[in-house]
């Protein structure tokens, strides 16, 4: 520790530009995984709130929500439980006089039914007829306001904004929640339609008949378009990044620990024990790495607080412990390359003819 | 009496086949404690390459080194680099000092490493007296002149009170009046504090401070 600390006092300026370095890195890799891990939630926000673990679709639909259709005859069929609920998902354009659109999600479900159970409001109140619509908390921020009177694509009718709900997004979209009839308008189907899927919170559950597809909600998830797509993209990229930041961290390193050989070759001379020599360039490269880190945490924390609505940048503690560990295991692994030539140095190099 | 550090008939050779050159030549030396052993010879003669098999950061191609009749040859690369903390101070030719601590640090280092057997707080400031730099305690090498980095090098291998001093061309950059301090200082340190003291240097002016004189020509020793 001693000779580490004393050696980044004397050369400020080329520890700090290494520093500096590792201080870029970390707050390229911190904002990348806080928008990979934002986008992700985006996607599948309003599923998570339902706590559901099944969901079963016509088998059909391809494994889409929106693409699927359960008949009533189907549903009379089987046995459900306050385990199960309806839904229909359709994508609709909502529009309120004075208002820009805005593209949604709008999901059908039944009131008596766990889904609706679930669901909490920060504002107003659940809607409790077909012409009342719960929204995600987004419209706020558009400029909607409760008692808004919104069309719903090109259907005739008006929906009013009852209450406003937080974090209700599905596939990058705000979502409305309406009634099941109201689906069905915007689905252009006939009541011989009861939903579109039926979700259960029981992972035993099993829609046990033959036009039917039953999925763990893990599995429908990663069936959401673009999920998986935009998922492996952002784990490469940051994949990628790691791998970078490691061969430049230890090149760095590599050089730094080249030019100080002339000095090692001097303590090795003077019976300094090359362990000692080790750890003092182990201590080093974690030093700056450590400050790197703490200074690029706080450049995106600061990001953070300045950001505008609408850009998903989300954190949670694995991901920031994942990053964390492995900017940490890059800075050890570059530090510890040239210890191979730290052992091997001669100190008879510096006893001048 | 026991020779503290022994040499006998020490070969060096470098490289090989028609490349390989014959550094020394059976060479056999003796250092005693309480005595300062001066070898001279021209540059080139081979001094370096005598003091670096002499403290163990070289090995011989044959012949053996004794430190008071221990084989330093049979140590393994631990006890070697142990045997160099604790029983050997080197004043190193050039560039031998580590250029980001400050003179002061080198001693921390020092002491940071050899927890044990240093010098005192008051023993150091008696020598940096002595040798004129007291003042210097707060400067960079990179801010010293040739004669004063010698000078705190000379202090920094005392500093480890070590039984033998191994120096190389110790007044090279010194005029005579500081040629007369380091020469009685290593005098005073053989006789008063018993140490087995080695000077190799093409300085005729330090002759008047040993107790014996080798030459070295052409890698062969001879005692004059
Ligand atoms: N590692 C080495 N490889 C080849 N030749 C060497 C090496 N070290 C020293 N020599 C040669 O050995 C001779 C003596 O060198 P040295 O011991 O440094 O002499 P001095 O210190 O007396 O000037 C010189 O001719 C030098 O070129
Ligand atoms: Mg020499």
């Amino acid at each position: 520790m001693f000779l580490a600390l004393r050696e980044i006092r004397h050369e400020k300026l080329r520890y700090g530009l290494i520093v500096g370095m590792i201080v870029l890195v970390t707050y390229l890799v911190f904002v990348l995984s806080g928008l990979a891990y934002g986008l992700a939630q985006q996607n599948t926000q309003a599923l998570d709130t339902w706590d559901a673990s099944k969901i079963a679709l016509n088998s059909d639909a391809n494994d889409s929500l929106s693409q699927s259709l359960i008949t009533k005859q189907t549903t009379d069929k089987l046995s459900l439980t306050k385990h199960e609920a309806y839904v229909g998902q359709a994508g609709v354009v909502a529009k309120a006089k004075g208002q820009a659109k805005l593209s949604a999600q709008f999901l059908g479900i039944q009131k008596n039914q766990f889904i609706y159970h679930r669901l909490t409001t920060i504002a107003g109140h659940k809607p409790t007829t077909n012409h009342q619509i719960l929204v995600d908390d987004s419209f706020k921020d558009n400029g909607y306001r409760l008692g808004d009177k919104v069309t719903l694509n090109s259907l005739t009718g008006k929906y009013q904004i009852v209450g406003f709900t937080h974090n209700a997004k599905l596939s990058v979209a705000p979502v409305v929640y309406g009634t099941l009839p109201t689906w069905r308008s915007l689905s252009h189907v006939t009541p011989t339609y009861q939903a579109g899927g039926i979700v259960s919170d029981r992972s035993t559950f099993k829609g046990a008949e033959s036009s039917l597809r039953t999925l763990s909600l893990s599995q429908f998830i990663n069936k959401l378009p673009g999920y998986s797509a935009q998922n492996m993209t952002f784990s490469f990229m940051i994949g990628f990044l790691m791998i970078i930041a490691m061969v430049v961290i230890a090149v760095f390193l590599y050089i730094l620990t080249m030019q100080k050989l002339p000095n090692y070759a001097v303590l090795r001379a003077q019976g300094i024990p090359a362990k000692v020599l080790v750890t003092t360039t182990i201590t080093q490269a974690l030093l700056l790495v450590v400050g790197g880190l703490l200074i690029g945490a706080g450049l995106t924390a600061l990001t953070v607080s300045v950001l505008p609505f609408g850009v998903p940048l989300a954190f949670n503690v694995p991901l920031l412990v994942g990053v964390t560990g492995g900017i940490l295991l890059t800075g050890v692994i570059g530090a510890l390359i040239p210890v191979r030539i730290i052992l091997r140095v001669d100190p008879v190099s510096v006893i001048g003819g | 009496m026991m020779p503290t550090l022994a040499l006998k008939n020490v070969n060096k050779t470098f490289g090989h086949g028609t490349n390989e050159v014959q550094v020394l030549t059976g060479v056999n030396f003796e250092a005693v404690a309480g005595e300062v052993s001066l070898v001279i010879g021209p540059s080139g003669s081979g001094k370096s390459t005598f003091l670096t098999i002499a403290g163990g950061i070289q090995t011989p191609t044959s012949g053996e080194v004794l430190v008071e009749d221990r084989s330093l040859l049979a140590l393994s690369g631990k006890a070697r680099d142990a045997f160099r903390l604790n029983q050997i101070g080197f004043i190193l030719q050039a560039y031998n000092l580590v250029p980001y601590l400050t003179v002061a640090d080198q001693f921390t280092l020092v002491d940071r490493v050899k927890k044990q057997g240093n010098l005192s707080t008051t023993e150091l400031a008696t020598l940096l007296e002595q040798l004129g730099i007291a003042e210097l305690t707060q400067q960079y090498p990179g801010e010293l002149s040739g004669g004063q980095t010698q000078r705190v090098a000379i202090a920094r291998a005392l500093y480890q009170n070590p039984e033998i001093i191994l120096a190389d061309e110790p007044t090279a950059a010194l005029d005579s009046d500081r040629v007369k301090v380091v020469g009685s200082l290593l005098h005073d340190l053989a006789k008063q504090h018993h140490k087995a003291i080695v000077v190799v240097t093409h300085d005729l002016r330090l002759q008047e401070f040993a107790d014996k004189t080798y030459k070295i020509m052409d890698g062969r020793m001879t005692l004059s």
